[in-house]
């Protein structure tokens, strides 16, 4: 079997708010696999049901492997030191503890600081070494480079790509689709509780290519226009403020994200 | 050494680093301890003779019912919790390593009254310490009960420390540690026998460890220890 997790028509609801609404996708070994989405859209819900940290009310979730999990919201004893929570972790998990993977995170610059002390990429740099202890097939990762700076962020996209180059299947789940598309394999886009998009980063480059965004700022405020021709736009816009002699402030014109279109265009579907 | 053991170790090394413990276990009960010792024995002579179980039946409940429920808000109330449970860590060993903790640190504090109790105040010494340390071990597993409770039902330390105050307040005021319980109203009385300080100082005293003054530690106990179980159930799936 090639699939490392396979999760089928799994629902989830707090009381009478629906967070999953049936969601259907597959995982293959040695993938990086995104779950995208805005704020609220359900992804960390729908990582700790597959994790098994959370109940879900029905469908079912295979996972193939052992698991190693990064939380997004993660925290330890203020007075424990890293070191000792590597140590308690491996003997919880009865593995001994790689060094060398210590040494490549970073990790033995601070072994000896309470984790009080530590910064937030320190954190976040202890907390992935904490899901790796065990020596897991698959790695949950849940918004991984939060609050980590640019250097943090490289070094974390490096440690990603050598575990998948080790054989490690990688699921995180982001809305940060610029660090999705230089990682992942594929991904699926989650929105109000469904998956609107599954499947390759190409793919989906495919289905939104050429759409670019018009940020103009005037004196009344900032508006934002979907097109697919800046130039004719751009003019038509610029004519129109004239004629109602509203003063241009800024003009900004960029492609937009990936996951910026494709929610554009899953809620017209809607609608 | 296996995972358990060196949670316990490492626990017992945490709570040394913990300012709060250190206050809560040792510096407010051996304060308190010094200065009602010095007025006590010099008020109420007669008090040399219950001095050191008043007082040790005080420090339990401190650190029972509010350094031991603050350590457990510190896991179970955050995400520390969920990180034990990502990582394979049984969300029983906080529990179980902060309960032993508390009970060593306790057991400390104790022993340093009683030690204290007898050279600055010349109060009495228990008349069979292998009784008393008996008696004292039940009456704080049976607090650190009451006081799991707390730590596990509240989730954030801003409403345990009113909370905490409910249980052990009374405990103070309503055992008969600092003035007989016989003098209180008898609805003060009734409410005083309800809390395990007024059952713990009576078994701690000579003479009083018997059934009529354990049976109501161990039923607290094994009550406490359910509904702990329960507790920590529940959150295994939130």
């Amino acid at each position: 079997m090639s699939d490392a997790i396979q999760v089928s028509e799994l629902k989830k609801s707090y009381g009478s708010h629906i967070i999953l609404k049936g969601l259907n996708f597959q995982i293959e070994k040695r993938e990086i696999f995104a779950l995208c989405g805005v704020n609220g859209a359900g992804k960390t819900t729908a990582l700790e049901c597959i994790e098994g940290l959370r109940k879900y009310d029905s469908g079912t979730v295979t996972v193939n492997g052992k698991v190693g999990i990064q939380l997004q919201s993660s925290s330890l004893p203020a007075y424990i030191r890293p070191i000792e929570a590597v140590k308690l972790f491996a003997k919880w998990n009865r593995t001994k503890f790689d060094y060398a993977m210590l040494n490549s995170l970073g990790i033995k610059e601070f072994e000896k600081k309470q984790y009080i002390q530590l910064s937030t990429g320190q954190k976040r740099r202890l907390h992935l070494a904490l899901a790796l202890i065990g020596n897991p097939d698959i790695i949950f990762l849940d918004e991984p480079a939060a609050g980590l700076d640019a250097e943090g962020r490289i070094s974390l996209h490096e440690q990603i790509r050598k575990l998948k180059s080790h054989g490690k299947t990688i699921v995180l789940a982001s809305h940060d689709m610029a660090e999705v598309e230089s990682l992942c394999d594929r991904i699926a886009i989650l929105d109000n509780g469904r998956i609107v998009f599954c499947g390759t980063v190409s793919e989906l480059a495919g289905k939104v290519g050429g759409k670019y965004f018009i940020h103009i700022k005037t004196q009344q405020g900032d508006k934002t226009f979907e097109t697919d021709n800046i130039e004719d736009t751009l003019i038509s816009l610029l004519n129109e403020l004239k004629q109602k002699k509203i003063h241009v402030l800024d003009i900004k014109v960029d492609s937009g994200t990936l996951e910026q279109h494709f929610i554009e265009m899953a809620r017209r579907k809607t609608e | 050494m296996n995972g358990f053991l060196y949670g316990v170790v490492l626990q017992w090394k945490l709570d040394i680093r913990s300012k709060s413990l250190l206050v809560t276990c040792y510096i407010i009960p051996l304060i308190f301890f010094l200065l009602m010792g010095g007025i006590f024995t010099s008020v109420m002579p007669e008090m040399r003779s219950t001095l050191i179980q008043s007082m040790v039946v005080m420090n339990v409940s401190m650190g029972a019912f509010i350094g031991l429920p603050s350590s457990l808000v510190e896991t179970y109330g955050t995400d520390v919790k969920k990180v034990y449970k990502a990582n394979g860590v049984p969300l029983y060993l906080g529990f179980v390593t902060m309960f032993l903790s508390a009970f060593v640190h306790l057991m400390i504090s104790s022993a340093i009254i009683l030690l204290l109790a007898h050279i600055l105040f010349e109060a009495a010494l228990p008349v069979q310490f292998p009784v008393f340390f008996l008696a004292l071990d039940i009456y704080i597993i049976a607090s650190l009960g009451i006081g799991s409770i707390l730590g596990l039902i509240v989730k954030s330390q801003a409403k345990l420390a009113v909370i905490a105050q409910l249980v052990f307040l009374p405990s103070v005021m309503l055992s008969g540690i600092m003035f007989p319980a016989s003098l209180l109203p008898s609805f003060l009385e009734t409410i005083g026998r309800v809390f395990p300080a007024s059952w713990g100082y009576k078994l701690i005293l000579n003479n009083g460890f018997c059934f009529a003054n354990l049976w109501y530690l161990v039923f607290v106990f094994c009550v406490a220890i359910i509904i702990c179980l329960v507790l920590l159930n529940r959150q295994k799936f939130k």
